[in-house]
């Protein structure tokens, strides 16, 4: 199977639409899942209480948003270096969600602050940071959108998004560079995890659903912006009729 | 199991509120998805109308 064909918009435009139920399908099962163990299965916390279930869609909303936004700079990058026109239409779909799950990750932060800090904000290295992220999407989808000519557009968000991705490294580390009123990590990859089990598996398969959700609606909007640029072209309109 | 407690041992405003948020920002983003992809299979649909029609006409 040549998989190269798929670099092609017009080809990947029907495996897209394929695609999209076996991520949707499963995203909204785990919602299920996760938000049961999460409130049914996972005891109170000890000091924070029941206040802590923020935690359930508060860290997969960060872990995303940052995430999210190296794929970005990935594919943005890809598109630029290679000319791929279908990586730079993935990192444009990829942005919106991005940005979404980096402000749904500033708010619920905004709603467990408030009962465990005594405030919704506080210009903390971690909050901060993760601001700027904010920004720097918004950014990126504002630039692209303000440059008339697709390619252009694609050229100056690469070069934003590149850039921007330096941001990551210091949200993720702020908590231990900077003494910071926000928490350390809780889950570090070389370490036994610091939390009850079943607090720990009701975070992973939120984790999951929010990751399979975010796949699935990049997919989508792929699809939407697939047809935006290649509605001229006749190739496509013969190849998806 | 435990069954919670709906007022989250008084935490309910910030817990709830956070999930509401969330479930306000899924919808949104599925809203306007679904918008632009309606917008979009239009578009598609009317040129491929328009191409069938340029191609009746120019054979």
């Amino acid at each position: 199977m040549n998989l190269y064909k798929y670099a092609s918009p017009t080809n990947f435009y029907p495996l897209a639409g394929k695609m999209i139920p076996w991520f949707a399908t499963p995203a909204g099962i785990l919602f299920g899942v996760g938000l049961f163990v999460g409130f049914f299965i996972a005891p109170p916390d000890f000091q924070q209480g029941d206040a802590y279930r923020i935690m359930f869609i508060h860290v997969p909303a960060a872990w995303l948003g940052m995430f999210l936004y190296i794929l970005m700079a990935i594919y943005a990058g890809i598109g630029w270096a290679f000319n791929a026109r279908l990586a730079s239409m993935m990192a444009s779909s990829i942005s919106i969600t991005g940005a979404m799950f980096t402000f749904l990750s500033l708010v619920t932060g905004a709603f467990w602050g408030k009962p465990t800090w005594g405030t919704w904000w506080v210009w903390d290295a971690r909050m901060t940071s993760t601001l700027i992220l904010l920004f720097l999407y918004i950014g990126f989808i504002s630039l692209q959108s303000s440059i008339d000519d697709p390619r252009r557009a694609d050229r100056a968000g690469a070069v934003l998004a590149l850039v921007g991705v330096i941001n990551v490294p210091i949200i993720y580390f702020s908590v231990q560079w900077w003494n910071t009123l926000h928490q350390g990590a809780t889950i570090r990859i070389l370490q036994k995890p610091t939390i009850h089990g079943s607090m720990l598996w009701a975070m992973l398969i939120m984790l999951a659903a929010c990751w399979l959700y975010s796949v699935a609606v990049v997919l989508i909007r792929v699809r939407c912006i697939i047809v935006e640029r290649e509605q001229n072209a006749s190739h496509f309109v013969e190849a998806t009729v | 199991m435990n069954w919670p407690d709906l007022s989250m041992g008084g935490y309910g405003f910030y817990v709830w509120g956070s999930y509401l948020f969330a479930l306000l920002a899924i919808v949104w983003e599925l809203v306007t998805l679904s918008y632009r992809k309606r917008a979009r299979e239009q578009e598609k649909t009317a040129q491929q109308v328009l191409r069938g029609t340029t191609n009746e006409t120019t054979s």
